[in-house]
Order: structure tokens, then sequence, then C-alpha cells
């Protein structure tokens, strides 16, 4: 027979399907990669060219049978598994383990990640209904300052975080009146809300806490206030409880968040809604739904869960607060919005992500100091991967990310 | 069985004024239960300011309506719906990447315990709605995977869903194949059945004398009367829609032609969806000829006329300019350089570019020629010189040379495309409906000018949608039905035998 | 700004058509504003954020008149004062070479902005142009230590230039090929912009200069660094690129006023269908104008590394700003050649006279003081992204009830 009809006769009993030969071949090629690393810290070369191999054919037929988004991601993978395998085998097996010790890596990432969690989730919101935020930066550094003034001069830090959510929803719902009342350029007024946040939170900090000249801040100990406790389940050293055993409680609602919002956007006729006025704002007035009134809540959400983020980040995590802390974190959001095609389960994966190339930019340099290599010293490279990877998937090399269709257009109620 | 039902809708001296447009001037009109009621007018006579006050979107200034003997106003579309009136817009109010039960229960969901979804609650419910109405529907597609036909059931179905007792249609064959429209009218005819009251918003004096019971004519926002359908004949609605007997027809003195300046063989083209729209299409223009292409919208001639002018890569096919051929992946500029001009159907939007000056404008296909330019350096003196010289041969009124394009009128709008394209001394000219949204004395200005450039020896390809001035202008019609040419007319031919061809009657004939 | 339903739309009628008519792009907007408006509306959009910020600074307990005149000081703009002489004239000169010399790279990146605007393109991407453009500039100003002055100036210039435009034309080219939106492309390629520069100069990177336990790039030649011409060069005084800048300016309004290039970008930016209509290549033009927006910003990056820094670090090239004031800057100026000059003006003024040099301490705490333009900053813009609608809506309102007088007569 020939080989269309043995294709189609494959395709037709799902096992071998070519879209699951194609992801089997994504995983091969991760494989090929990840077990140069420790724990396997395998140091055969052969190893990964084998498996990137195999990863790139299961990712030819993929393409030959029409699967072309599967199909390339297994051949990328292949190439880039074999590529970093080979590159990981490199280093010795010492530096590895070192830089590698997966449990405080992870750890790390959760840290990370939760702020990009909390404000991507409010991204999210804000953009499946139509109105684009890039001031999810300003909101979150609003969170940061307002979140730690609030626990130092209240002692108590659930009113810190509320202080917060309080200060990103107002910053929020300047940017909802811009522009959706006044249908502003978007973009415009999310730019105004950074620097004004920028400015702002500068401006109270100095006042407030500074005092001409005197490096009090630097010393760390002004914060008198309570912190986010931390969540503690065990101590004990073995893997899992090396990373789950005690974090920070916010990383626990991060988490919680994630699923709360997917099952609101996508399973409730509220989230139904707040869809609908992205893709279509007419077609959702004529049937009732007041546009306005779901635009301006959704902004506002958003500024409320990037708020906190960013207290997470002063109150929970560094415990301080300095000028422009949150340091582009809120456009790492953004992208990681982007990266997972605006559902939050896809955010939270590429917030994962995200943190988990910071976690690295942090472990890697002091475990490979010793060496000659200025790049793995330095860390600084790793921090950029986010972007470069949101750059890629904005390209549409592995596949379009389509943004919701009335994204960022001003809605004029008849 | 007409004069015995009861009056569910009144509408008194409805009133609704825009911004230097009276669109509604003291209208009447009634709907009697179980009727169609056909809504006629030109473009631009009020019918759908009309409706969409009755639908709650706006607001009249002044009148009444009464909804069952009850005097009613309504504050939104919402309030409308809750009584029980529905509406099917022309452009569809329907979420591409949703599903059909996703969008019709949007708004009115139903829920379990009030927040969660119930999609399978949902979907039930259409399926129910669709077998008692006789659709045949999936209510797990997504709205923008099906086709326009199917879209419009469930634009229908969104009604039937919130209990309307009263439909309203805007020129709901407007986007759809015959086929479709027959298949519309059945289900209307069901509709009415099941006690259903209808408005038909329509343009087409055909399509109404078919479906209607009684037909009411709106001419500049004023309502002119309310005929039975019985007796009415076409002439007599036309002269209550225009005001005037006779149809608009050119003189248009005996013509010379000369060899093809526009050779079309076999010609296929694919349209955004990746669907053939033009399937193997042959024609050719001769210099001094109009010929005209009839069809209803949607029948592959905006594809068509994208290929001619660059804006579309034909999958199969060629196309000859003036006897040389042109390279099959031309863009707009090759098509230009090679004799080509364009009137635009959309001109707001391809024709100008609002916010530029009158001579920008006019200099937007050549600025990158001497005298305009050299070598990239831009004289504006000389393109503002050859705009006056323009505006002044072409009559453009309402501003002069550095006069913001957005700022005129769209009858002289549409006079400096004409003046660029002609200026420019094109082999063919390709005018794709040119005098849609002009008024009277701006229709007759472009007509007699297609003739006068026709005299001079061009060839020129005129799509339009209207009927009378395909017959008016045309020295040879083609009609063009589902991507293919189905029929050469000559001028003397009746509206009749052309709306059969548009219709793809002709083709079966043919075969 | 809607036809009423009841016109004939002017789109094709199809059924997914969003209403008609075409939509003005924000460019668009912005230039229609101009016309009408004038000067006016920037002025005014200036007092009332100032205003704002006053009302700030009085909130927390200052005296905002006392803290605004101490600004002014600071700025220099009193130089041009006949009245002020001696020694609060030669203050008011060194304020004044500061104040231009902030306002060089500002006109740059202003005009960064201002010109992918006018091809209907928001490049926030100015601060990792001028990065990249400050990144060559050190390389080259550094390297070839052995060139005559003005070769070695103009070849790092140029280079700069050409980075700069590099690392723009790469949000154009996806912009171009993928359709991507380049707001995303540029503030992803200000941020790896960012990242490459801690990693080139940071500690043990493989451009740190001679100080192993500082952050900081070699420091340029003396043949590559620009000439001074009024103050002291040993005392940073104002250096030739002012007038590379306003040349800029001059370069701008010629390219869009009186070539054929600057026909096609605006064609574009106001209205790509018909431009493409019109045979102009849309894909070319946003690769374009992406460029010479970069190349703008990264000669921006070439002017404070070879007119006044002379070297690079790491925590420069964290806390460098000036792409972003550039965006303010483009936006209060219309994306006019004029309007960013003065709005360069304005921005390089206020950055100067609050900066800690240049503000008294005892009046107002220079901390703060940058603060408080930064907030202004933010006012401007938000208040730019506002008043076009808010004055049009006020026109329409004033428009209709003298037609709705003569339609019922």
């Amino acid at each position: 027979m020939s080989t269309f009809e043995l294709r189609d006769r494959l395709n037709e009993r799902s096992l071998a399907s070519a879209k699951t030969v194609a992801i089997c071949g994504i995983v091969i090629g991760i494989l090929a990669g990840w077990l140069a690393l420790p724990p396997a810290t395998v140091r055969n070369p052969a190893l990964p060219i084998v498996l990137g191999f195999i990863a790139v054919l299961l990712g030819a037929y993929g393409i030959y049978c029409d699967e072309k988004r599967a199909g390339w991601g297994a051949v990328a993978a292949g190439l880039a598994g074999t590529a970093l395998g080979l590159l990981v085998q490199h280093s010795s097996v010492g530096h590895l383990e070192s830089a590698f010790a997966w449990g405080t890596l992870l750890a790390a990432t959760l840290r990370y990640a939760t702020p990009l969690t909390f404000a991507a989730l409010g991204g999210i919101f804000s953009e499946r209904s139509g109105v684009v935020n890039i001031g999810l930066e300003g909101m979150m550094l609003a969170g940061a300052f307002f979140g730690i003034w609030g626990a130092d001069k209240t002692g108590n830090w659930i009113l810190g975080v509320l202080i917060a959510m309080l200060a990103g929803g107002l910053f929020a719902l300047l940017h909802a009146i811009w522009s959706i009342h006044l249908r502003a350029d978007q973009i415009v007024s999310g730019t105004a809300v950074n620097f004004l946040a920028l400015g702002l939170t500068g401006y109270l900090f100095i006042q407030v806490y500074g005092s001409n000249g005197t490096p009090s801040l630097s010393s760390g100990n002004w914060f008198k206030g309570e912190s986010i406790p931390d969540v503690t389940f065990s101590s004990s050293s073995n893997f899992f409880a090396q990373v789950f055993g005690q974090i920070n409680l916010m990383i626990w609602i991060a988490i919680i968040l994630v699923v709360v919002s997917h099952l609101f956007l996508f399973r409730t006729s509220l989230g139904l809604r707040i869809r609908a006025c992205g893709e279509h704002p007419r077609a959702a007035d004529t049937v009732g739904i007041d546009v306005y009134k779901v635009r301006y809540s959704s902004v506002v959400l958003s500024g409320v869960l990037a708020a906190m983020g960013g207290a997470y980040l002063s109150v929970g995590f560094t415990h301080s607060f300095n000028q422009n802390m949150t340091a582009g974190r809120g456009f790492i959001a953004l992208a990681a919005v982007i990266f997972g095609k605006w559902r939050p389960f896809g955010a939270f994966g590429a917030a994962l992500l995200f943190g988990f190339s910071t976690a690295l930019a942090y472990a890697i340099p002091p475990a490979y100091s010793d060496t000659a290599s200025s790049v793995l010293k330095s860390g600084s490279l790793f921090q950029a991967l986010p972007y470069v990877l949101t750059l890629i998937a904005v390209a549409g090399v592995i596949g379009r990310s389509i943004p919701p269709a009335a994204d960022g257009r001003p809605y004029k109620r008849q | 069985m007409a004069a015995a039902s009861p009056v569910v809708l009144e509408l008194h001296g409805i009133t609704k004024q825009f911004p230097g447009v009276l669109a509604n001037d003291h209208i009447d009109l009634d709907l009697k239960r179980g009727e169609v009621h056909a809504l006629l007018g030109e473009n631009g006579a009020g019918k759908s300011t009309l409706m969409n006050i009755l639908y709650g979107l706006y607001k009249p200034d002044e009148g009444e309506i009464v909804l069952n003997g009850k005097p009613v106003t309504f504050s939104s579309a919402k309030d409308a719906i809750g009584k029980g009136i529905g509406m099917v817009h022309q452009h569809f109010m329907l979420i591409p990447v949703m599903t059909v039960a996703e969008n019709i229960v949007l708004g009115t969901e139903p829920t379990e315990a009030g927040i969660v979804l119930d999609y399978g609650g949902a979907r039930k419910r259409v399926e129910e709605l669709a077998k008692t109405f006789g659709f045949q529907i999936d209510p797990d597609a997504r709205v923008e995977n099906i086709t326009v036909g199917q879209q419009q059931r469930v634009e229908i179905l969104k009604a039937l869903y919130r209990r309307a007792d009263i439909l309203i249609l805007d020129e709901p064959t407007a986007v759809l194949t015959p086929q479709e429209a027959t298949e519309l009218f059945a289900i209307l005819k069901t509709l009415k059945a099941e006690g259903m009251s209808i408005i038909f918003i329509s343009h087409k004096l055909n399509e109404v004398l078919d479906i209607a019971d009684r037909i009411s004519v709106l001419r500049r926002g004023k309502m002119i009367g309310t005929i039975p359908r019985e007796g009415a004949t076409e002439t007599e609605l036309a002269r209550m829609m225009v005001g005037r007997d006779v149809v608009l027809r050119i003189e248009k003195p005996p013509h010379k032609v000369g060899e093809a300046l526009l050779e079309i063989d076999d010609l296929h083209v694919l349209d955004d969806r990746e669907i053939e729209k033009v399937r193997g299409v042959s024609l050719e223009v001769k210099a001094g000829e109009i010929v005209g292409i009839a069809g209803v919208d949607g029948n592959g001639q905006t594809e068509l006329i994208e290929a001619i002018t660059g804006l579309r890569h034909p999958t199969a096919g060629t196309i000859l300019v003036g006897r040389s051929k042109v390279i099959h992946h031309a863009n707009p500029r090759t098509m230009l350089d090679a004799g080509i001009g364009h009137i635009p159907e959309d001109r707001q939007r391809r024709g100008l570019v609002l916010d530029f000056s009158i001579a920008e404008n006019i200099a937007l296909h050549d600025y990158r020629y001497a005298p305009d330019s050299k070598f990239g350096w831009l004289y504006p003196k000389r393109l503002i010189e050859r705009a006056r010289r323009l505006i002044e041969e072409f009559d453009v009124r309402g501003g002069g040379p550095t006069t913001r394009a957005g700022g005129l009128s769209g009858g002289n709008q549409q006079k400096v495309i004409v003046a660029r394209e002609v200026a420019r001394n094109p082999k063919v000219l390709v005018a794709a409906q040119p005098t849609r949204g002009l008024d009277v004395g701006a229709i007759e200005y472009v007509h007699r000018r297609l003739v006068a450039e026709r005299d001079e020896g061009r060839a020129i390809l005129l799509v339009s949608l209207e009927l009378e001035e395909i017959l008016s202008l045309s020295d040879r019609i083609l009609v063009m039905f589902e991507g293919q040419i189905v029929g050469e007319f000559p001028p003397t031919a009746s509206e009749e035998e052309l709306g059969l061809a548009m219709i793809g009657a002709g083709k079966e004939r043919a075969a | 700004m809607s036809q009423p339903a009841g016109e004939n739309p002017a789109g094709a009628p199809s059924p997914q058509q969003p209403e008609s008519p075409y939509p003005q792009t924000f460019v668009g907007r912005l230039t229609a504003r101009y016309r009408v408006g004038g000067i006016v509306t920037p002025i005014f959009t200036v007092i009332i954020a100032f205003l704002a910020g006053g009302i700030v600074v009085a909130a927390t307990g200052h005296n905002p008149l006392e803290t605004y005149r101490a600004i002014f000081n600071g700025t220099g703009l009193n130089w041009f004062f006949p009245w002020v002489t001696g020694s609060e004239r030669a203050d008011a000169a060194t304020n004044l070479q500061q104040t231009l010399i902030l306002t060089t790279p500002l006109i740059l990146c202003g005009l960064a902005v201002a010109f992918a605007f006018r091809c209907g393109m928001f490049n926030i991407g100015g601060q990792g142009q001028y990065l990249v453009g400050s990144y060559v500039a050190v390389f080259v100003g550094s390297a070839w230590a052995g060139m005559a002055g003005p070769a070695h100036i103009f070849l790092a210039v140029t280079l700069a230039a050409l980075a700069g435009a590099a690392w723009g034309g790469i949000a154009g080219f996806l912009k171009a090929t993928t359709g991507a939106h380049e707001v995303i492309t540029t503030i992803m390629l200000n941020w790896i912009a960012v990242w490459v520069g801690n990693y080139f100069f940071g500690l043990q990177g493989p451009f740190q200069g001679p100080d192993a336990f500082n952050p900081i790039s070699n420091t340029i030649a003396d043949s590559a660094k620009l000439p001074v011409f009024w103050g002291d060069p040993n005392l940073q005084g104002l250096h030739v690129g002012l007038f590379i800048a306003l040349g800029m300016l001059v370069v701008f309004w010629l390219i869009l006023n009186r070539t054929t290039l600057g026909f096609e970008v605006k064609a574009v930016g106001f209205n790509p269908d018909a431009a493409e209509y019109g045979g102009i290549s849309v894909k070319k033009n946003y690769f374009l104008a992406m460029a010479i927006s970069g190349c703008f910003a990264g000669l921006a990056g070439a002017m404070d590394i070879l007119g006044w820094e002379f070297n690079i670090s790491t925590p420069q090239i964290l806390f460098s700003n000036i792409g972003f004031i550039g965006i303010a800057v483009a936006l209060l100026g219309r994306n006019t050649a004029l309007g960013t000059l003065l709005g360069a003006l304005l921005f390089g003024a206020l950055y100067v006279g609050t900066s800690t040099r240049q503000l008294d301490p005892s009046v107002f705490d220079p901390e703060l003081a940058s603060n408080l333009t930064l907030i202004i900053q933010g006012l401007v813009v938000l208040f730019v992204g506002a008043d076009l609608l808010v004055i049009s809506i006020w026109n329409q309102r004033r428009r209709i009830p003298t037609r709705r007088r003569t339609a019922l007569e």
C-alpha cells in the first residue's frame, strides 16, 4: 500500500495519530537535554544526540502528516535538547550539582513566579474584556509600596495587603476611565500609569521614610511591620518538602487564584460575558450586557491582582521597598499573558518558566564563580531569557498568539 | 385573514434627528399579528434608524410606540428584548470564536447556583428550539466555521430563544446566496404560522413582493404609504420609493470598440478563508467599451477586482493588460504601472487617505515619479499645482489642494478619486460600486464621467450591486454567480433575465 | 463621530464587519488635533500637569511656589533673563549647559518615538535602542585610540546610529513579516538590551574596563570625545552634540515632508489600506520607520557617551530612562519637529532643575523633586491621551445645536 494509505490508516487509530507522535517527539527532545542535568547527569554525549535525533524524526513525521505546530515543536525541542545536553556535559558534575539543586531551584522558581502570576492573571482579565493593560508594572509597584507602608503603619500584614489592593485598584481605575470613558489610546494611558506610579511611590517613599540623605533605609531594618507568613508543612529535606514544605502564603494564594480564574473565565456565565466583551463588544451590548461595567470591573480587578503581586514582593519576599523595585516584572507578566495565550494556566506555566530562568540567573553564578565563562558567572543573560522567549512567541514561531478580537479597541455605546 | 388579525405594534409620529439629517420624520406604522410587513426604501431612507428605535438602541425625539395596546418606551436593547422584540441585524452580532450555543444564550445564560454556566442545558435548549422551528444547526460549532446562511439562522434563534414575538430582519438577504434566501423565506413562513409578526426591511423590490403581506415605503425619512401585496406592482412601488416614474438611464452615444485591453483567462482566486471565490473566470474588456458585472454581493466580485488590481494573488490563470502579460505575483504597484486604474468600492478605506490633503491623495499613486519627485526628493508645490488643475477640471467642491480629504462630502471625495485615476491615463479603469452612498447629483456625475472615459478609448470594467446602474451604463453585461461568469447579456436585457441569471437559474438552463 | 445608522455605511456589506466609517488611527487623531489646536493644547496640558504636581507638593506639606522657583533656578533658564547678572549669571550659565546637555538626547529620543508614530507605530523601544547605541559608542570610542579626532567621532557616531537602527529594525522586521505588535516586541527588546549590557560591562564581563572591582566599561579615547563649545570641558560643558540633535530635527522634518519615503510613511500611518492600494509597500515602511526611529535613539546614546559620560556602568544601564522620557516628549510635541524640540527642552529643564546638583535641598529634597518630575511626566502623557477626545467632544457639542435649529425650521 502507498504511504498515504499507511498514514491514513495510522491516523485512524488515535494511539498512533500524528499529533501524539509529535508530542512524544517534544517530550523526547526535552529529555535529551534534561537527562544531562542532575540528578541523572548522563555524561555520554551519545544520549542527547540519539534522543535529539529521534525527536527530530518524530517531528518530521508530524509535519508530514500536517500536524505542523506539534511537528515543528518536536524538531525544535530535539535540536535544542541536543544542544543543551551537549553544552551541559561540558560542565563538570560538581558545578552542575551545585547549580541545579532542584529542590531549592524549584522553590526559588515559585517565589520568583508568584508576583508574575498575580500580575499576569490581572492582565488576562483586563485584556479578555478588551482593554490592553501595559500599566501592570505601575500597578504592581503601587501595590509594593502601599503594601509595605500599610503593613508598617498598621502593624498588620493583612491590612497591608488590602491597602495595596486598594492602591492598585485606584491606579487601574484611572486607566479604566481613560481607556473606556475617554476612549484614549490604551497604550498611552498604560504608559502614563507607569510613570505616575513610579513617581508617586518614589515621592511618597522618600517623604515618609527618607530623611534628607541618611542611609537608614539601606540597613533593611526600617520595616517594623509583620510580613506575610509562610505556610509550613514540613521542614524535612526530601524533594517535595524542599519545594513545597515551607513557602509563603501568597504563593499558595496565587496557585489557587490560577485555578479559580480559569474556572471563572471559562465555566461561569460572568466569564462568558467578559470574553464576549473582549471579542465583540457590540454583540454583547445588543444582548443587554453592560460592556462599560464589565470592562471597568475587569480593569480594576487587574490592578488589584497586580498590586497583590507587588505586595507579595515587598511585604512577603524582600521585606523592604526601594524605588522602582518591580524593575520590569510587570512587563514580564505581560509577556506571560501573551506566552500563555490569555489563559490562566498558560500564563501560570509561562510565569513558572520565566521564574525558573530568574532562579537560574541567581543559582548559576555562585556555582560557576570559579570558571572562566563570563556568561555563566554573570547570570544576566539568563535574566534576558524570558524576554527572548516572548519575542519568539510573539513572532509566531511556535504558533500564533491571538489576542481577544476587540482587545485594545475602544467601544462606543450607541 | 389579515384584516381580522389584531395589531401588535403601532408607531405614531416617530421622529429622529441626527446632526444634519432628519432620519425619521413623523412616521406612522402598524404591524398585525402573524403578518410579514415589509419596509421598503432606498439606501439612506431611514429604515435602519426606525428599527434601531424600535429595538431600543436609539430613543425617538418625538412620537410613541404602542405594544399590544400599551404605550412603551425602551431604555435599552435589553428592555426591548424583554418586551418581546427580536432583531436580526444586517451585520451579525455574533462572536466568531464562540460556539453557536454560547452565542445564543449570551446575556441570559442558564446557570447552576447562579454562577456556573450550564453549557449542557444551553445546548439542549438550542437543539429543542431549532427543532421546533425546523432549523438544522450544530450547537457546538464555532460561529466562524459555519456558513453565512447558518449564521443568520443563529441570529434568528437568538431572538426566538428570548421569546420574541416580533421579529425585525434588517436587509437579511444582502449577504445570502439565492439558495439561502429561499431557505430563509421558508423559515419566515414557518414563523408566521407560529404566530410571529415580522418586519422585513429591504430595498429589493422583487423580494418584497415575494414574501410580504403588506408593504410600507419610506423615502427620505418620511412614510409614503402602506399597501397590501395583492395588486402591488413593481412600478408603483418604485415610484413610491424614488418619487419619479422612470429609472435613470444615461444617454449614451454609440461607441467604437478597439482592441482588448484587459484579458482575463481562467482566473482562480481564494479569499482570506482559503475558499475559492473566483472559479475560472475568463473575460475581456475592449477599448471603448464598458463591461458591467452584475451579481449578488459575495459571489466573487470583490476577489476578482482584488486580483485585477494586485491586492490579492490568483492561484491560477492569467491577466493581460494591454496585451502584455502581467507577472503572476503582481502587487498593486505592478498593476498600476501596467495601466490599471481602480475606483475602489470603499473610498474611505481604500481610496483615500482622509488625513492627507487633496493634493497628496491625488499623488497617491504617482508620487514616486517625476514631476512629483526625483530620486526620492518630493516637490510639494508640483503636487499642489496638479491638484489645482484637476480640482477645476473635475469640479471638486468643498476645498482646495491643501484641504484635508476627510472634510469633503462623499460625492466630492469620489470625484477626487475619479480625477486621480483618470488623470493617470490608464488603459483599463476598474470601477467597483462607484456610486455607493452618493446623492443623485454625484451619481449622475460619476456615470457621465465613466461614459466620457469610455469614449476616450479606455476599457472600463464596472462592478456594481445596483442592477439599474449596470443596465444604464454597460455596453455588455456579464453576470457572476458563485465565482463564475454564468451569462452575457446586452444592455437591452430585462431586469428579470438578469435577476434569474444572478440567482443561478440561467446557469442550469445553459447546462 | 459615528454615522447615523440610516446612512449607507462605507464598508463592504459583509456580516462580520464592524461599524463604519473608517476609524482614524491614533496618529491621525493627534495630527488632526495639531492642525486645529495648534500650540495651545500642549501648553494647556503642561500647565494642568504642573498644577496637579503642585497639588501633590502642597498635600505633602511643602510650598509649591517656592519649590517650582527653586527648580526653575536649577534649570538655568533664568540665564535668558537680562536682569540676571554676576555670579548668579555664571551659575545660571552652568545650569543651562546641563539642561542643554540633557535636551540633546531627549530631542533624539523624542524623534525616535515621533517618527514611528507617524507611521502608525508606538515605539516604546527607544530605551533599548539608546542603550545599544551607547554600547557601540563605547566600543568604537575606546578602541582605535590612534585615530584622528573627527574620523573617530564620525565612525563612533555612525556605527552607534546603525546599531540603534538595527535594534529598532528587529521590531520593524517582526511586525512586517509576522505582524507581531511593536509595543510588545520593543518592550522585550528594551529589557534584552539592559541585560545584555549588564552582562557585557558587569563584573568579569567580556567588556568590563580596567577596574576589576567596578562594573564599568572602558573609557573612550580623547579623540572620540565630542568637543565642548560652551563651558568648562573638565566640568561637563556643553558639547556640539546639541547641534547634531538640532540638525536631526531638520532631517526629521525633511524626510517627512520632502521625500517620497516620508510620503509613504505618513500614508501608512494614516491609512495602511489606502496606502497599499496606492502601491505603497506597507511592510517595507513598517521596517524602515522602525529602523529610522532606532537610528535616532542610537544616535542619542552616542551623544551622551561621546559628549559627557565617556563610559558606561551597569547601574547606569539599569537606571537610565531617557528613552522613556522621549515618549512623553514626542506625545507632548504631537510628533512634530518643533513640538519635539520644545518638549525636550521642557523635560530637560525639569530633570536638571530637580537633580541633586542643581536643587537646593533646604527648599525641597532633590530625590522628592526627581520623583515629582516623573509625576508631572506621567500627567503630561495622561492628558495627551485624553485631551484629544475631551476637546473633540466639546467641539461636537457646540456643532449640534446650530444644525438642529435649521432642520426643524
